[in-house]
């Protein structure tokens, strides 16, 4: 076991040194510390026991690689093999960040659902990423992200247990969010994060697991081979529609019971199938991350301010009268119109951001017209312009900042082959 | 109010991690005084465990044998809430008993009635000695308790004297009996234990096929390698060995 003290310098791979400021915390397998990098606080992270070759050249050549997406505090320089161990620098990580596990305890909580959807955005972005450079993640777990209550940025950390696919890390993640192969004894892959990914989803959006329901409460002692059980072999979603015997128990989880009824039926219908005994056991039926934005894109497009309350709330796109969700409000109105967007159909709302694409920004907002009370416009929050043609045929542009009328027959080209039209 | 400002905590398990200290005649002086200063200290750090893992909330509980048995509360505390009480010692080595007394209270009319559900317990024995009792009807009755099977159990030997064989009989496993021979070694083991059993045992399990037990056991063997005066029990396992060269 090895401990480092404040002044210790380390050498780093690449050459020049590292010096060691004071401890911020520690885990299972090592501890991290606060590092002055060329005068640049950073962290390290060392371990107390070092892992073997293959582990640190497989450090090496993600720090070469680089981080695939801003989504992850990679590791940016590596130590070389000193003072009976070896560890990897980072950057710090923000103190505005909370980690997961802070949500889940009710220490943190969302300011908003924009937010909470941003993050889940934010979460399958990293993902996929992370597979299109063709690592997996393996050890996947509440400790790992750190997630920005505001704004719902996420921060993947402990990404020295990325391995190109079909390798296997040896640190193996917990079983309640391990795929039932895994946990079965499988080793892991893109496939069993996917699983992972949904499960994370599941309780960033419900603060409740989604396997652990009466079945599972029911368990006095959960000894490992029970854990093997309720998320490997006999595994049951707690909303399956055909077993019923692991349905959420009043009193223990409040908070999926609460949530549940409020979120658009897609989302539920997209959780009973990744959770579906045959996708449970078939891991090809799993929802790629782009499948999981494409859903959580039209759960955005759900979510407006409601113009009697003022709160957020998710609305049926199917109806052409919405419902308020907040129980002290339960008004009822209509969208202005619909911007048709490809298959989206985006209710346009006073105080509505629109979001075109995945990145989390918003790139335009309605807001209404100071000449004219009745007139809503579109801002165009993004960087470039849009090209719009008016329903005579006129060609107007769009200046970054500038608006549009809120008028059916308009058609709108965002760039990116991105267009739309404003409909009834 | 926002729907999300009415979020509540996951429902977390409870993990409890016992004590089990010999405070028999022989352990009087530095012995248990070190027991005594490293279990306070170690306390701050199972609440932070405790804290931050939403998968379970850690709870202590401890019990004394020497000529008789006592618990120091009636039921097992969140580590914020244990003060701990300086046990000293004197008298006999009531083993057996004391091992009637841990199974009688892993149960759910016992220390194991968590509305939420538990984790299997770590149970972490320390002592110097041999039992003076009858102990085996009371340890192989502890044996068939099912929460004991599932336990994480380690033992700490305190020098030499200490009977590494019904250490080992206690854990199971010869390998999850650690020697330490200083009083320095022994402070620094119990912390590690403690908070290694607490770390692995609160949390769900690893996928895979190493138990808690073993990892448990691993982490504190690597541990052990940078302790002077801590050791491994036994190098030798040699229970395979039959005695029937007559």
């Amino acid at each position: 076991m090895s401990e480092l003290k404040k002044g210790d310098k380390i050498s780093l791979a690449i050459g020049g040194h590292i010096t060691i400021i004071k401890e911020l915390g520690r885990g299972g397998q090592g501890i991290v510390y606060l590092v002055d990098v060329n005068s640049q606080q950073m962290a390290l992270k060392w371990y107390l026991t070092p892992p073997d070759d293959a582990f640190y050249q497989n450090l090496q050549h993600n720090v070469q690689q680089g981080a695939p997406s801003d989504a992850f505090l990679w590791p940016k320089y590596l130590t070389k093999k000193e003072k009976g161990s070896y560890g990897y620098v980072m950057d710090l990580r923000p103190s505005n960040y909370y980690e997961f596990g802070n949500y889940l305890l009710a220490k943190k909580s969302f300011k908003s659902f924009s937010a909470m959807l941003a993050a889940a955005m934010k979460i399958c972005d990293g993902f996929m990423m992370l597979h299109r450079f063709g690592y997996s993640y393996q050890d996947l777990n509440d400790g790992n992200f750190f997630i920005e209550p505001t704004t719902g940025d996420v921060l993947i950390c402990d990404n020295d247990n990325v391995m190109p696919q079909g390798e296997k890390s040896g640190i193996m993640g917990k079983a309640r969010y391990m795929a039932p192969e895994v946990v079965a004894g499988g080793i892991p892959d893109k496939y069993s994060d996917r699983y992972s990914l949904s499960v994370i989803l599941f309780m960033l959006f419900f603060a409740n697991h989604p396997l652990e329901g009466a079945k599972v409460v029911a368990c006095p002692c959960l000894t490992e081979s029970f854990e093997k059980k309720f998320y490997g072999s006999e595994a049951v979603f707690i909303y399956d529609e055909k077993d019923k015997s692991n349905l959420p128990v009043r009193g223990v989880h409040q908070n999926v019971i609460r949530r549940w009824p409020i979120f658009p039926q897609l989302l539920k219908d997209t959780f009973r199938e990744q959770f579906s005994q045959e996708t449970l056991k078939n891991k090809n039926n799993r929802l790629i991350e782009q499948g999981w934005q494409k859903i959580i894109a039209t759960i955005r497009d759900s979510l407006v301010i409601c113009p009697i309350c003022g709160e957020e709330t998710f609305v049926d796109l199917t109806q052409s009268e919405y419902t308020c969700m907040n129980p002290n409000c339960a008004g009822k109105f209509k969208p202005a119109a619909i911007l048709k967007l490809g298959l989206r159909d985006i209710p346009i709302l006073p105080k509505s951001s629109l979001y075109i694409d995945n990145d989390n920004i918003p790139d335009a907002k309605v807001v209404r017209s100071q000449d004219d009370q009745n007139l809503l416009l579109i801002q165009n929050l993004s960087a470039s312009p849009w090209i719009a043609e008016t329903p005579s045929g006129k060609i107007k542009t769009v200046e970054a900042n500038g608006f549009m009328p809120v008028k059916v027959g308009i058609k709108v080209s965002f760039g990116s082959g991105n267009k739309a039209e404003i409909i009834q | 109010m926002s729907l999300l400002d009415e979020v509540v905590s996951v429902p977390r398990r409870t993990m409890v991690l016992f004590f089990v200290i010999d405070t028999s005649g022989s352990m009087m002086g530095n012995k248990i005084g070190a027991v005594n200063d490293a279990v306070v200290n170690v306390l701050p750090m199972l609440e932070e465990i405790s804290a931050t893992n939403p998968d379970a909330e850690i709870k202590v509980a401890a019990l004394e044998f020497s000529s008789g048995t006592s618990w120091l509360y009636s039921e097992p505390k969140l580590a914020s809430e244990f003060v701990w009480q300086d046990v000293t010692a004197s008298g006999l080595t009531a083993f057996g008993e004391a091992c009637t007394e841990l199974s009688s209270k892993l149960s759910r009319s016992g220390f194991m009635k968590s509305a939420s559900g538990s984790f299997a317990p770590a149970i972490i024995l320390l002592s110097d000695g041999a039992p003076t009792d009858n102990y085996e009807n009371g340890l192989a009755k502890l044996k068939c308790n099912n929460w004991f099977k599932a336990a994480i159990k380690i033992a700490i030997a305190i020098g030499d004297d200490a009977d590494q064989n019904v250490l080992k009989e206690f854990t199971g496993n010869s390998e999850a009996v650690f020697t330490v021979h200083n009083i320095d070694a022994l402070k620094q083991i119990i912390r590690v234990v403690a908070v290694t059993s607490s770390q692995i045992g609160s949390k769900s399990s690893t996928a895979g096929e190493t138990t808690k037990q073993e990892q448990v056991v691993d982490e504190i063997k690597d541990a052990v390698d940078s302790i002077d005066g801590a050791e491994v029990a036994t190098a030798v396992d040699s229970s395979s060995y039959k005695d029937d060269w007559d």
